[in-house]
């Protein structure tokens, strides 16, 4: 959703299929999105192509580039932990908003959509709308 | 500029490390430490691997057993949580609730979570795993919050705060959710910034939300 959202604000059109899928190529239509994808995945995997795409990432993005997503890797393997772990559901307007994108991605037949099944949800907001939930 | 970020994000790793290893809400140093220290040997745990392989982590006979410091409930948890989380299920949750209770299996969840994000990050970066500093030794802080209740998840909330479910998910937990709200602000959403669809950073607001798409993906985190 944010992924969208923000790409729509810089004028991208961003493929969402292949943001999600490490089986597609391509940068998403996120500069430099290929190199990004590379080392998120070898990352999260912490397969032995992580030095190549380390080293890849930091020659279009700069040390400091390097050094958020690592960071963002890092984070997201934790926010999932938390949100899996403690079973949340998804929020009230984000269930709402991204009913078709979930449907198109196949997000729905992850095991933790079981949680929001039946969860309450509100009308649809923008992406500003969704945001301010995590303010 | 970048020192800066890279200062926010370093010291906001020392805080959670030193957390790790320090009386937390319902589990002591030792028990933390421990905790964290089974988050690291999740990543090549026969066991993990064989349920990870398998079409349904039940499928797979045996468990984990217990430690000096942890029981085989507590061990399961961290290594699941670590190991599999997209494959959670509420009655897998309930049974070890039964036993450990709310407040510790949420506290281990934590835990096992700002472990993994300091693994992560000293993964992505260096290609090493995380260490953890000695145990301290003390009293949790025993203390259940007031203001939690059910508010659909598995386990008790901050209720009436208008956050998103994700931003209270460790409420029931103020030690630790202390450690991990401090990392999510260094390394992710930074105050009142995060409203803005554009950011002012080494990355752009789609590069950030590009890696982290293809982390949830690659976890399969639904939400």
């Amino acid at each position: 959703m944010l992924l969208g959202a923000s790409g729509d604000k810089a004028g991208l059109t961003v493929d969402l299929d292949v943001a999600i899928d490490p089986s597609k190529s391509g940068d998403a239509g996120v500069p430099s999105g290929e190199e990004l994808l590379a080392f998120a995945s070898a990352a999260n995997r912490r397969s032995e192509t992580l030095p190549q795409a380390r080293a890849a990432l930091k020659a279009v993005v700069g040390p400091e580039g390097l050094l958020e997503a690592a960071a963002t890797v890092a984070i997201f393997n934790g926010l999932v932990r938390v949100a899996d772990g403690t079973g949340i559901q998804l929020d009230p307007s984000m269930l709402t908003s991204t009913a078709d994108t979930r449907a198109t991605l196949g997000l729905d037949l992850f095991s933790g959509a079981a949680n929001s099944e039946g969860a309450p949800t509100e009308p649809r907001q923008d992406g500003t709308g969704v945001m301010s939930m995590f303010s | 500029m970048g020192n800066d970020v890279e200062e926010l994000i370093t010291s906001a790793l020392s805080a959670a490390a030193a957390s790790l290893v320090a009386p937390g809400d319902w589990l002591t140093g030792d028990q933390r430490r421990a905790a964290a220290i089974q988050v690291l040997d999740a990543r090549t745990n026969e066991l993990d691997e064989q349920r990870r392989q398998a079409i349904s982590p039940n499928a797979v006979v045996g468990g984990h057993t217990a430690t000096g410091e942890l029981s085989a409930e507590a061990v399961e948890v961290v290594h699941r949580v670590a190991s599999d989380p997209g494959r959670l299920t509420r009655s897998w949750a309930e049974q070890l609730i039964a036993v450990l209770g709310e407040e510790a299996y949420t506290e281990l969840v934590g835990v096992a979570a700002c472990a993994m994000v300091l693994d992560t990050f000293s993964w992505a970066l260096q290609d090493n795993e995380a260490s953890f500093g000695s145990s301290i030794q003390g009293m949790p802080a025993n203390e259940r919050p007031e203001d939690v209740g059910d508010v659909g998840a598995w386990v008790s909330q901050s209720t009436g705060s208008g956050m998103a479910n994700v931003s209270r998910s460790l409420s029931l937990v103020p030690v630790t959710n202390s450690a991990w709200v401090g990392l999510v602000q260094a390394m992710y959403s930074r105050g009142p910034g995060f409203l803005d669809l554009e950011w002012d950073r080494a990355l752009s607001r789609p590069q950030v939300e590009l890696v982290a798409a293809r982390t949830t993906a690659e976890l399969e985190c639904f939400y």
